[in-house]
């Protein structure tokens, strides 16, 4: 284990116990407000389509419920993954136990308000449509994937939340789920950046240039899903359009969306780039 | 919606662009996942290919991974009684 990851853990730990929250203390409104915004404008999935710009005041307000509650049902299926990642990996000697229980407790904080949210203001949560399959590993890639995986699903979270906490036009139920997962994202973020770099360097040059080539190539494949759950055609079907699957593979290859990836994850891949872990920046 | 036949070689066609097999090495019987010709990742891209084709969401929560073993089985599965 590194030294500066070991400095690191120890004052997120104090941050964290610092800024121990309850989330059964959150003041939830019997009903929010119809002619709201729940996601920004500028973040909705077809924003800078023609149809996204086609939309009424009103179905844009639709879509901006609908969005919020397919950004926490996503943030659930994602969290719900890592919980079971970090638990099976609690009190082994080469990794950060202190900080893993923090990173667990305060997880499954943040699905408790996704959860809450989306059952109480939508009565459902949007499904998952990942499934994991079981295969072999090369010493160390299993925890590699696993972190690295982790860490880019936050590192796009993260922007959404970022904006969102800070954007006055969205209801405050919205913005301030948005603003408490940000601040707890900042440290899993700070964590995960490091090990990742510490795991890659442990374990990569052990590894075939097969395992190596197969690992960016899972990495990119990842980074592509996890954008795919933005375009959820269960959310374009409760808005009523027609055909909501085709809809969604159009809305995901547009122009638009292209580059709201590009700006979004960028820096989070740039970043992968210069820790050596990509060759070069991936196209999405 | 595309009849059995249509619907058996779209399938086969996706996995065969995937796995970078020709279509025809595709049976029906082929293990799709035991054979990794598919990954992880790219289940979730199937499903999403099998709802475009069926026209509707499935519920992956109540699914496990045999539900996809072979075009056979993803047939039988999500379509034959839809098609009939």
């Amino acid at each position: 284990m590194k030294q500066d990851t070991a400095r690191l853990v120890e004052r997120l730990c104090i941050a964290s116990q610092g800024d121990f929250g309850s989330p059964y203390e959150f003041a939830w409104p019997e009903r929010l407000p119809e002619d709201a915004w729940h996601f920004s404008p500028e973040l909705l999935s077809i924003a800078g389509t023609p149809t996204g710009d086609s939309l009424s005041a009103e179905e844009a307000r639709r879509l901006s419920f609908l969005e919020a509650v397919n950004f926490f049902s996503l943030n659930i299926h994602g969290e719900r993954a890592l919980l079971e990642g970090l638990a099976s990996r609690l009190y082994r000697d080469d990794l950060y136990t202190p900080y893993l229980h923090h990173f667990l407790d305060e997880e499954n904080k943040h699905m408790v308000y996704f959860g809450t949210y989306c059952l109480r203001y939508a009565g459902k949560i949007y499904p998952d449509r990942k499934m994991a399959l079981p295969r072999e590993y090369e010493p160390g890639e299993d925890d590699f994937l696993f972190f690295a995986r982790v860490l880019l699903f936050e590192e796009i979270v993260d922007v959404y939340n970022a904006r969102m906490a800070q954007d006055k036009r969205l209801d405050s139920v919205a913005r301030d789920i948005n603003r408490m997962h940000h601040r707890d994202e900042a440290r899993h973020l700070a964590f995960g950046r490091q090990l990742v770099q510490e795991l890659y360097e442990r374990h990569a040059p052990g590894w075939e240039a097969a395992t190596l080539a197969a690992v960016r190539r899972s990495l990119v494949e990842y980074v592509t899903a996890i954008w795919k759950e933005y375009f959820n055609p269960d959310v374009y079907r409760d808005m009523g359009i027609p055909e909501p699957h085709a809809f969604a593979r159009e809305a995901f290859a547009s122009d638009a969306a292209r580059a709201r990836r590009r700006e979004i994850s960028g820096p989070a891949l740039r970043s992968l780039v210069s820790a050596g872990i990509f060759e070069e920046e991936i196209s999405l | 919606m595309k009849n059995e036949a249509e619907i058996r070689t779209h399938l086969a066609h996706w996995v065969a662009e995937r796995s970078n097999t020709p279509p025809e090495e595709i049976s029906g019987a082929t293990a799709i996942l035991e054979q990794r010709l598919i990954t992880s990742l790219q289940l979730m891209e199937l499903i999403l290919e099998i709802e475009l084709l069926a026209g509707n969401s499935l519920d992956v929560s109540r699914l496990r991974p045999g539900a996809f073993r072979d075009i056979d089985t993803i047939y039988k599965n999500f379509f034959a009684r839809k098609v009939g």
